[in-house]
């Protein structure tokens, strides 16, 4: 039985909770509203907070996803991110288990792994594009899984490594007296305990992809769009289609809100109970 | 464990390949290419020719005030930024952790700010923020009566990097709170749980238990950001283009503006060197934080 936690501390607990959500929603909400106002509507004083009733229709969106490609955009973005993500977080796991398991290549290879991630991308993209040219690959989806791969897979390995680092390593060792192969233990025993660092790798490089801009720009022209590029394009002629911005905002945050949804039961307690009461 | 040494060195390897090649497939050509750059010169406003010029770009760059300017500006950013991150996200994660049915609202809603493209939050924050027409200053004005007047966020030199900073904050706190979170849901309960029965109490079992089984997952966490706030570029990009004068320009900015606005690639190449071994001088300070509290390896 969990104890219950004393009155005053319950309610420091809920008002800490609102001023953040505050803090933390209202600039989504702004864009919420953004996205259903008319162009001089932004530019107004006293700022317009909420439009008029009438105004609340889907106009701005359905301009954005018929007119401007961003229907385009997000089937694009979605294909890269949840590869990338995948990719990122298999090849990250397996790497991860080696280097905490095993110390493989010692601290000077874990160190190198991350430092793949500290280069200024601003100053790798050139000699990338150059890569990718050269493989023929640009403005196809696979350019973009591989550039955002390269720096997801530094971050997958080192996140999961600290999660693999918290569990002790009796749990496996017992497995492989019992007969299992490492990679069984592995499967069957790490990856079941990690499941919450999993998922939280698997979210931040969805998200990570998802929202980057640079790359998306640089390495695609036409036969890929990805969401972002469409989004700086609205904001490209000779106005900056505010509305329409914030209405593909909105859009962009729900494949995530999905994915934290239908993740989110498995960052919780209690997976990891069952194994380490053994 | 194994019947030979051989074994469990294959066995690493196995595990390691993929990422082994991927990364040194994609991040060597950069690495050594940039190198090269740095110790040449290589303006293409003027010419397309390359001409070695030993360490004049790493000369030039200990005597450029705005390249300091940018380092000091970065480093603000990363030192309290973060900082602010990292006490927030750890607060509301361990909040968020004593709740129950509900969680999965306040979570989704606290992680909004992460999920939204920089592209996006760039164009509302510039509106946001704006001094005559924004909703910020206007709500603060109006809640204070008329009293409060809000700065002009982005506008002033003394505000503008504060402005920033805050704005990182917004996006970022998410991030360290989620990874908190997944580090306090991987604590057994019964080890919280006798402690505080032991008579610890609430506060006794957070020290002694939570923060110390939390923490090789929160370092990790701390180095990615500052990582990654080293790297500031797009908040900067979206909302003060580096303004008012320079006082906004991060280092990540700063290369930009050499590279792609100059074109001087040689000296943009030199100060990409310079911020990577800064940066690897800082996450070798994490990784002996980090080491010692590792767990156990398999023999």
């Amino acid at each position: 039985m969990r104890k219950k936690k004393p009155l005053y501390l319950r309610i420091i607990m809920g008002v800490i909770l609102m001023v953040a959500l505050i803090f933390f929603l209202f600039p989504v909400m702004w864009m919420f509203l953004t996205s259903f106002k008319t162009q001089d509507q932004i530019f107004s004083t006293p700022p317009i907070l909420i439009p008029p009733a009438e105004q609340w229709n889907l106009d701005n969106y359905v301009a954005v996803m018929r007119d401007n490609k961003g229907l385009q955009g997000v089937r694009d973005t979605t294909i890269v991110a949840f590869s990338t993500a995948l990719i990122s977080v298999s090849i990250g796991a397996l790497a991860a288990y080696s280097l905490a398991r095993f110390r493989f290549g010692g601290d000077e290879f874990s160190f190198w792994i991350i430092s793949t991630r500290m280069f200024p991308p601003v100053a790798s993209a050139i000699p990338l594009f150059l890569i990718f040219r050269q493989l023929e690959i640009l403005d196809t989806h696979w350019v973009l899984i591989i550039a955002n791969s390269v720096f997801n897979v530094p971050f997958a390995v080192w996140l999961l490594k600290g999660f693999i680092e918290d569990l002790p390593v009796e749990l496996e060792e017992a497995a492989l007296i019992e007969g299992a192969s490492i990679f069984g233990a592995f499967w069957r025993i790490t990856l079941p305990l990690i499941t919450p660092g999993l998922v939280t790798a698997f979210l931040f490089t969805f998200v990570f992809t998802w929202n980057e801009f640079m790359f998306a720009l640089l390495m695609t022209r036409r036969a890929v769009r990805p969401m972002t590029v469409v989004i700086s394009s609205l904001a490209g002629g000779h106005t900056i289609l505010w509305a329409q911005i914030a209405a593909a905002g909105v859009i962009t945050i729900i494949p995530g809100v999905l994915v934290v949804i239908f993740l989110q039961r498995y960052i919780v307690r209690g997976l990891t109970m069952g194994a380490l009461k053994n | 464990m194994f019947s030979s040494s051989v074994t469990r060195r294959r066995v690493a390897f196995a595990f390691v390949l993929p990422a082994f090649v991927l990364l040194l497939a994609i991040s060597i050509y950069p690495l050594l290419r940039t190198l090269g750059l740095a110790f040449s010169s290589l303006e293409l406003t003027v010419s397309p020719a390359e001409s070695f010029v030993g360490f004049d770009n790493f000369a030039k760059a200990f005597q450029d005030v705005r390249f300091w300017n940018a380092m000091g500006n970065t480093l603000v950013l990363v030192i309290v930024g973060v900082a602010i991150q990292l006490v927030l996200g750890v607060g509301l994660a361990l909040l968020l952790s004593e709740i129950g049915f509900t969680r999965v609202v306040w979570l989704t809603a606290l992680l909004l700010p992460v999920m939204i493209a920089p592209v996006v939050s760039g164009f509302q924050f510039r509106v946001i923020y704006n001094d005559t027409f924004g909703p910020l200053n206007y709500l603060i004005k109006t809640i204070s009566g008329g009293f409060v007047t809000g700065p002009p966020w982005l506008a002033d030199t003394r505000t503008a990097l504060l402005t920033i900073m805050m704005t990182d904050v917004w996006q970022w706190t998410p991030f360290m709170m989620l990874l908190a979170l997944a580090g306090l849901e991987s604590i057994p309960v019964e080890l919280t749980e006798a402690a505080e029965v032991d008579g610890a109490g609430y506060w006794g079992a957070f020290w002694r238990i939570k923060i110390p089984i939390l923490l090789p997952v929160i370092v990790i966490g701390l180095l990615i950001r500052v990582m990654d706030t080293f790297k500031t570029f797009d908040l900067v990009f979206l909302l003060t283009g580096g303004g008012p004068g320079s006082s906004t320009e991060t280092i990540a900015f700063y290369t930009y503006l050499n590279g792609f606005r100059f074109f001087s690639m040689g000296y943009t190449a030199a100060i990409a060197f310079i911020q990577l071994i800064v940066i690897i001088v800082i996450a070798r300070i994490f990784l002996v934080v980090q080491k010692r509290m590792r767990g156990g390896e398999i023999q």
